[in-house]
């Protein structure tokens, strides 16, 4: 062990780039303006002390408790956040008495980078969440099943995944995602060996055994029941995707995705017979014109994109607003609209390189948890990337999911930036410069004792197999010896001291 | 203004939105492999000891000073580690433990050192084979200081300062 791989901090680049990052966001609301009215808008000054302050601020964070995070996370999503805040305020101005939802979501980015500051600050090293498992499964569940609570579940355009408190409404899915990335990455860890090996092979597939089946049938479930009680396809789909995709990650095992898949047809088959609002999201991707009212929003959205072209109409000139919800679920129709293919897949880019930045710490992650943590996370908004924005380009049937840091939404924004925040601790983990403590297999095998076995059970004799067959398992797999309720053996009363060591064959001389 | 300045400042905004992404690609070509660093140089650094005990209390400055910081293995294959305290270890062989002991009788979470008020404590996180301190087995959070010896499977342990 005379050298470690380490990354190196890289907190200038990440610096540079957080600088260029909030000058297009900037750059988008001063073209606005110019193209519009052609000055400069009043607020500008104010428009950039605020984000280049959050930037500040977040960057400062980062520079004093992760200095080895990943320099690309935070700009990348700047950039998103600043787009996205440019184009709302655009759509501002398209509405006849001018909205000021902007300056809200501005509001509401300050509260989100502030929460993931504070998640920076007092959680430093993420391998305490590890300890929560359930907790977080069953907190993860209340929240995604919160919404049907009658009295706090509010329905909105068509699906109810809303709460309210107060005067604020919120969608707990949002943070669901993050608690239930966590609470599958412990579960799996613990898991992962069982649910890869044992089972049978049908077909040249290795299945699972009946009884491990359990937790990906009730996932299967709560997705069912959020499809059909929250009318909410896309919620539905993001979970159990993430679900089935860190099950694949974990074991590595084709048949998981395979039978996930399986499981996914048959619920979105059950779901278009049953269903009328599923019927709607599938004849408006596969035949919006049959019916222009029903879907009106899919075809303007349409238009929207075809209008903007190969390099868009330019900032502030084109017409996004005839889209009902463009500031929520349609802003990637807009920004295809003013800034064209050319912008859209530059956006679609930027999602898949964040995407891309949490599968590369999870690769270079050293232990199992922080591996399937930051997979998990990558999943997430990688998944409702492609949910949401294959709904907006006719890829997909609809789904009601937030573009992530784009839409207008203050619960969304959090949720995605704490989730952030966790994923710049796990590669500042990840990437620091840590001798390494894994043994290599060889090493393990020859500091393993060779094999105890009891002659004249005495009084005490020690289990047999319980002391090296747990030796060798890896990090994951829980301890086999809690199990046996045994009385446990201290070396006072003699018990634990080999009585005689027998040389296997082939065994150290 | 003119339709060619909007047409320039459109493509121009284009061309830096790729440009940025452009950079993005550079700075991830730079960084696919990592620096070697010389292990000597981590020593300092506590071996995966970021996070401290979470509800470590405030003590003096002073009160810090008199404390033993140093935890030693002098007895057991891992004989002569020495770990820093820092607020808290947590010992076992699960990879989150700072102290990862190689040892047939040693639980996954097996005890954890934490710092109270009145100096270091030891506790047992509910072991199989039982966490000694001065040969006697621990059934409540002790105190453990200098002279005294912490036994977990067949590893000793003391504290210095």
């Amino acid at each position: 062990m005379s050298d470690v791989v380490g990354y190196r901090r890289r907190r200038g680049v990440e610096a540079f780039m957080l600088i260029f990052a909030i000058a297009l966001g900037l750059g988008g609301y001063v073209l606005i303006h110019l193209n519009r009215d052609a000055e400069l808008p009043a607020q500008w000054p104010w428009a950039v002390a605020a984000l280049t302050g959050i930037g500040l601020v977040v960057h400062i964070v980062v520079r004093w408790r992760l200095p080895y995070a990943d320099p690309l996370i935070l700009p990348l999503v700047m950039l998103l956040n600043g787009l996205g805040l440019a184009m709302i305020h655009r759509l501002d101005l398209g509405t006849d008495p001018v909205m000021h939802s902007a300056e809200l979501q501005l509001m509401w980015l300050v509260i989100a980078a502030a929460a993931c500051c504070l998640l920076i600050i007092f959680l430093r090293d993420y391998r305490v969440l590890q300890r929560y498992t359930y907790t977080m499964f069953l907190a993860g569940m209340a929240l995604l099943l919160l919404p049907l609570v009658p009295g706090l579940g509010l329905e909105k355009n068509g699906a109810r995944i809303w709460i309210h408190l107060g005067n604020y409404s919120f969608q707990p899915a949002e943070l669901a995602k993050l608690v239930l990335s966590i609470a599958f990455a412990s579960y799996l860890v613990d898991k992962r060996e069982v649910l890869a090996l044992a089972g049978g092979r049908v077909l040249g597939i290795d299945l699972p055994r009946p009884r491990d089946l359990g937790p990906i049938l009730v996932m299967w479930l709560v997705s069912l029941a959020v499809l059909v009680f929250q009318k909410d396809l896309g919620t539905s789909l993001l979970f159990f995707g993430l679900f089935v995709m860190m099950l694949y990650v974990a074991t590595e095992k084709p048949s998981w995705p395979i039978l996930g898949t399986l499981l996914f047809v048959l619920g979105a088959y059950l779901g278009y017979l049953f269903f009328g609002h599923v019927q709607v999201r599938v004849s408006s991707w596969l035949d919006p014109f049959s019916n222009y009212d029903q879907n009106y929003q899919v075809i303007n959205a349409q238009f929207g994109i075809a209008f903007g072209g190969a390099f868009g109409t330019g900032w502030g000139l084109g017409r996004p607003n005839l889209t009902p919800l463009a500031k929520t679920d349609f802003i990637a129709a807009a920004i295809g609209e003013e800034l064209g293919v050319a912008g859209l897949l530059a956006v679609m880019l930027l999602y898949g390189l964040i995407v891309a930045r949490g599968l590369r710490a999870s690769l270079v992650a050293r232990d199992p948890f922080g591996k399937l943590l930051a997979a998990g996370i990558a999943f997430v908004f990688a998944i409702q990337v492609f949910a949401i924005l294959g709904g907006v380009t006719r890829l997909l049937p609809l789904t009601g999911l937030t573009t992530p840091f784009m839409s207008q939404g203050g619960s969304s924004l959090i949720a995605n930036w704490v989730t952030v925040g966790l994923l710049l601790i796990v590669t500042h983990q990840v990437r620091r410069p840590v001798a390494d403590q894994s043994f290599e297999p060889q090493q393990w095998l020859e500091a393993e004792t060779t094999q105890l076995i009891p002659v004249g059970a005495g009084a005490g004799s020690p289990r047999p197999g319980a002391s090296t067959g747990s030796a060798s398992s890896g990090v994951g797999s829980e301890e086999t010896a809690p199990i046996t309720p045994i009385t446990p053996i201290s070396p006072d009363e003699g018990g634990d001291e080999p009585t005689e060591v027998v040389q296997l064959p082939g065994g150290r001389p | 203004m003119s339709e060619l300045v909007v047409l320039g400042l459109k493509l121009g905004f284009l061309a830096l939105l790729w440009l940025f992404i452009l950079f993005t690609g550079n700075v991830i070509r730079t960084d696919l492999f990592g620096r070697k660093v010389p292990a000597a140089e981590l020593v300092a650094q506590p071996a995966s000891g970021a996070a401290p005990a979470p509800n470590q209390p405030r003590l003096s400055r002073r009160a810090l000073k008199q404390l033993p910081h140093t935890l030693t293995v002098t007895h057991g294959k891992q004989a002569g580690l020495q770990l820093p305290l820092e607020g808290g270890v947590l010992i076992g062989r699960s990879s989150d433990c700072q102290l990862l002991l190689d040892d047939d009788y040693v639980s996954t979470r097996h005890a954890r050192i934490t710092l109270s008020a009145g100096g270091y404590q030891v506790e047992d996180l509910g072991s199989t084979n039982g966490t000694f301190v001065n040969n006697q087995r621990l059934t409540q959070p002790t105190p453990f200081g200098p002279g005294d010896t912490l036994r977990i499977g067949r590893t000793l342990m003391i504290v210095e300062k």
